[in-house]
């Protein structure tokens, strides 16, 4: 124990110095302190690099965006360095924080597919991105859920929030199709049939703990 | 026998969380037991897990609906840690194999720190005297429970029902419309490092004096003292409109006959006015008593746990996805919830051990690292510790606390997670 003669306070803690007036403390060497708490380190720099490498990323977005804009618009060559880079931060914005690896796989691939399609659109040649791409880049996601799903039956209520996102996101392939924006029909059909079918199959064939998984997520 | 699946909505006061939890503001609070023995983590590691199943409300994991977020059951092992130097540190529960609470280790210290969407303070000492009687009995001692010990009483549904909800009346809510609150304000310390002053003094003594020269309750000078040392040491206050208000969270069990694990408890306050030139401590003390008496009163909690709920029965509210709600909880907290505050003081109160358990838990500590300087305490043998838990630098406010205590003739004794050198750091 410890005493600060100034305050009349005892310490029970190994300060040498009181905390309110500086004066020395006086030790009282039979019944001894001890800190009880862990001893915080430095920071790590880490978050700072975080930081700088967005800021890199959107520094390089605008250059390129001013430099292109500086040869006559309109602009061309720098969509695709913009689009680059911002993939890139919304990546690492996504990587980041730690997640389930399911759901960091579908906002990946979503993420990928939607990219993709601005490249192409950057480009002036968007046909290829939302004829395949994006719809085979879904439909692979579903399959993917499907076979963890049927693999891990035990955990399945783990994987039925990204499903059943994706198989909304999986229709969207074949509205585009019925609308007559993508141009060639198979894969935009098979993601818009595979979307249906895990639908109806959640909707129409539940188990009674689909019901209750159900109960869950929808309680209002 | 273990229930291999279960969930739970979450309780009223547990909703908005999960929305404006973060680094800053981690909505964490914490317990520790020091114990007569270096702890050893693998035991402590497996008392942990051995009571998971017993506490269903604990063993649990926080999920996205469509509407509400809700907790289902989490069967994963669960892992004990090193302690970490910052206190009430904000974790996700991804990290933590899904888990809202984490138990830490050091030396001869156990302690659990909570997010408060699972549970409050009482349920959360209940969870850590049964983790500490249960790593007794691992390590070999024969140790009676005296009824004292959840874990080793059956399991009840009513441990995991949501009191707010079954308490719920329509017909008796009252208005829940709050002033803004004067803020202190100041440099915070790096890192979102929380400094903690831990304050013993004998509690009979103490209960003496506050009883015998102010006839008042050891919570209610406690307050008083708080919002005093607020008063003697924010030279602004005076002259500005807003008051200082201490938020204290009141304990509903005993009100409403409940014996509920997860979130019980409801804020009174203690409100203080600018417009009055001079306050002493006699007059505050005066001001907590009428207002702890106004306020403690079952017809009223009522009321107001009524109001409460009745906002998230609202049929606007419900339908709204989660996403929309979550951003309307971070707006309205934001805007709300920490202006409603000058400080907050929780008393835990009395840790009631079994007898054979008293010798082998020789200190207790109770945090919560709220908005501003938050004031906690804890009763255990015969001494109470005052534990106030500040990010800013400034310890004005806390040193004329002390020094107030020490006036009183009360024998103080302190400890403190500062240490000489933190400054170049923090």
């Amino acid at each position: 124990m410890r005493y600060c003669k100034n305050c009349h306070i005892h310490y029970d803690t190994d300060l040498d110095h009181c905390m309110f007036c500086n004066q020395e403390l006086e030790k009282n060497e039979e019944n001894p302190s001890f800190y009880k708490f862990s001893i915080i380190k430095k920071k790590s720099r880490a978050k700072f690099f975080y930081r700088f490498f967005i800021f890199l990323n959107i520094i390089s977005a605008l250059v390129s965006i001013y430099v292109d804009y500086l040869s006559g618009p309109p602009l061309s060559w720098s969509w695709v360095v913009a689009v680059t880079n911002g993939y890139i931060i919304v990546m690492f914005l996504l990587m980041w924080p730690a997640s389930l690896w399911t759901s960091r796989l579908s906002k990946i691939i979503i993420v990928s597919g939607l990219t993709i399609i601005l490249l192409g659109l950057a480009i002036n040649d968007y046909a290829w991105a939302i004829d395949y791409v994006f719809p085979l880049a879904i439909l692979m996601n579903m399959i993917i859920l499907t076979l963890l799903i049927l693999l891990n039956r035990k955990k399945w209520f783990e994987y039925f929030g990204n499903l059943l996102i994706l198989a909304i996101i999986g229709l969207i392939p074949g509205l585009l199709n019925l609308i007559d924006i993508t141009t060639v029909t198979w894969p935009s059909s098979a993601t818009f049939t595979y979307a249906v079918v895990t639908l109806l199959g959640i909707f129409i064939l539940p188990s009674k703990s689909s019901r209750e998984e159900f109960k869950r997520r929808f309680h209002i | 026998m273990r229930k291999s699946k279960y969930w739970y909505k979450l309780d009223n006061a547990a909703k908005i969380f999960p929305a404006v939890s973060q680094d800053e503001r981690s909505n964490v609070f914490r317990l520790s037991f020091y114990l007569d023995e270096i702890v050893d983590p693998d035991i402590l590691e497996q008392a942990v897990n051995q009571l998971l199943p017993r506490f269903e409300t604990f063993s649990v994991t926080l999920k996205n609906g469509l509407f509400w977020n809700y907790f289902s059951h989490n069967h994963r092992p669960f892992s004990v840690e090193p302690e970490v130097a910052q206190i009430c540190k904000y974790f996700k529960p991804v990290q933590n194999n899904g888990y809202m609470f984490k138990v830490y280790y050091l030396d001869n210290k156990i302690t659990l720190e909570t997010f408060h969407a699972l549970s409050d303070g009482t349920g959360a000492l209940h969870f850590l005297k049964s983790i500490t009687f249960n790593y007794f009995k691992l390590r070999g001692f024969d140790l009676s429970s005296d009824d004292k010990i959840l874990s080793e009483k059956p399991y009840s549904k009513k441990e995991s029902e949501d009191n707010f909800v079954s308490n719920y009346d329509k017909n008796n809510k009252l208005n829940l419309k709050e002033d803004k609150a004067y803020h202190i304000t100041g440099e915070s310390f790096n890192q979102h490092w929380v400094l903690l002053l831990k304050i013993s003094f004998h509690t009979k003594s103490f209960l003496k004096m506050v009883k015998e020269k102010y006839q008042v309750t050891l919570t209610q000078y406690l307050t008083a003292l708080f919002a005093f040392s607020i008063y003697s040491e924010s030279l602004d206050f005076v002259g500005k409109k807003k008051p200082i208000k201490a938020l204290i969270p009141v304990n509903l069990r005993p009100y409403f006959d409940s014996v509920t694990l997860r979130n019980f408890s409801l804020y009174i306050k203690a409100s203080y006015e600018a417009n009055k030139p001079k306050w002493t401590l006699e007059e505050m003390l005066e001001v907590t008593k009428a207002q702890f008496a106004e306020q403690l009163d079952k017809d009223i909690l009522h009321g107001r746990i009524s109001a409460l709920v009745g906002f998230e029965k609202n049929f606007f509210i419900r339908i709204l996805p989660l996403a929309l709600k979550t951003i309307a909880f971070k707006i309205g907290y934001n805007i709300l919830g920490e202006s409603i505050s000058t400080v907050s003081f929780s008393n835990l109160g009395i840790v009631d051990l079994p007898e054979s358990m008293k010798h082998k838990v020789i200190d207790a500590d109770f945090v919560n690292a709220g908005y501003g300087i938050a004031m906690t305490g804890i009763t255990i043998h015969e001494k109470t510790n005052i534990l106030l838990a500040s990010p800013l630098k400034d310890l004005s406010i806390m040193n004329f606390f002390v020094q107030h205590l020490v006036k009183e003739g009360i024998d103080v004794t302190i400890d403190t997670n500062y240490r000489e050198g933190y400054d170049e750091i923090l």
